[in-house]
């Protein structure tokens, strides 16, 4: 493992500097505002990976009530609401830069918001009981009764409405509309977020591990 | 330079600096998950 986190370095720093200098921009878009998909899309792919994470350990948690399970759906709600806010963010610069406003209550726009609020109700619910046990069931119910939700918000809402948003990479016509070098630098990112993402996940699980047993020392 | 320069080089070195962090963090989560043998669990 130690191998991989040395290796993703290097491998993100030629991800970056390939994103904004191997692709040309894309066609219809202002300037060089189409790079923002090589950092825009890995983050909600991120989030989307660390929500479905985020359930399997909670369904783990209800079946054995045993704390790592908790804590790995907790861990992989923040992270997946960290990528969740990064991505909404870098859709907002890009909607600035092609629509001449920050936020235009477009559908994606607006259902990533829903998300947001969404998986920010789960922080809130983890903070409001101190009971461990009972936060562990009601936290892990709430997080599998928000993976049915979200994918209706991730993949659903926003194609079923007409929307600014630039066509997805799933898009009706069932091909990836991109040349090779953008291809291989958006898979490339793809791949790397993934990793970071359980990378993230791993270290936020060790450090509640660790408080954990710290206050039992306690 | 040009501007896209600019911006890449700045995305390089916010990316260099999350990276650096985290080995950083990894480590010293490590070395006391072995000082601590009742904490740890973790194995590299």
């Amino acid at each position: 493992m130690k191998i991989l986190k040395l290796a993703l370095g290097p491998y993100m720093l030629a991800v970056v500097l390939a994103a904004f200098f191997w692709p040309k921009p894309a066609r219809g878009f202002i300037g060089e505002s189409s790079r923002i998909v090589f950092f825009h899309v890995p983050c909600a792919w991120t989030a989307t990976i660390a929500f479905v994470v985020a359930a399997v350990a909670s369904i783990v948690h209800l079946k054995r009530r045993d704390d790592g399970s908790d804590e790995a759906a907790a861990a992989a709600i923040r992270q997946g609401f960290l990528f969740s806010v990064l991505a909404t963010v870098s859709g907002s610069i890009f909607a600035e830069v092609m629509w001449g406003s920050y936020w235009n209550w477009d559908p994606r726009e607006t259902s990533i918001l829903m998300l947001l609020f969404l998986y920010a109700a789960y922080l809130f619910l983890r903070g409001a009981i101190s009971d461990p046990e009972r936060r562990g069931v009601f936290c892990a119910v709430y997080a599998i009764f928000a993976a049915f939700i979200m994918p209706f918000l991730v993949f659903v809402v926003p194609r079923a409405l007409a929307s600014l948003h630039p066509q997805t990479i799933i898009n009706p016509q069932g091909r990836i509309l991109m040349d090779v070098p953008t291809r291989s630098v958006f898979f490339g990112s793809l791949a790397g977020f993934t990793a970071l993402f359980f990378w993230l996940w791993s270290l936020d699980r060790r450090l509640e591990r660790m408080k954990r047993r710290r206050r039992a020392l306690e | 330079m040009t501007a896209l320069g600019y911006v890449a080089a700045a995305n390089a070195v916010i990316w260099l600096g999350i990276w650096i962090y985290l080995l950083r963090l990894d480590s010293r989560l490590a070395a006391e998950e072995r000082r601590e043998p009742g904490v740890g669990g973790h194995r590299e």
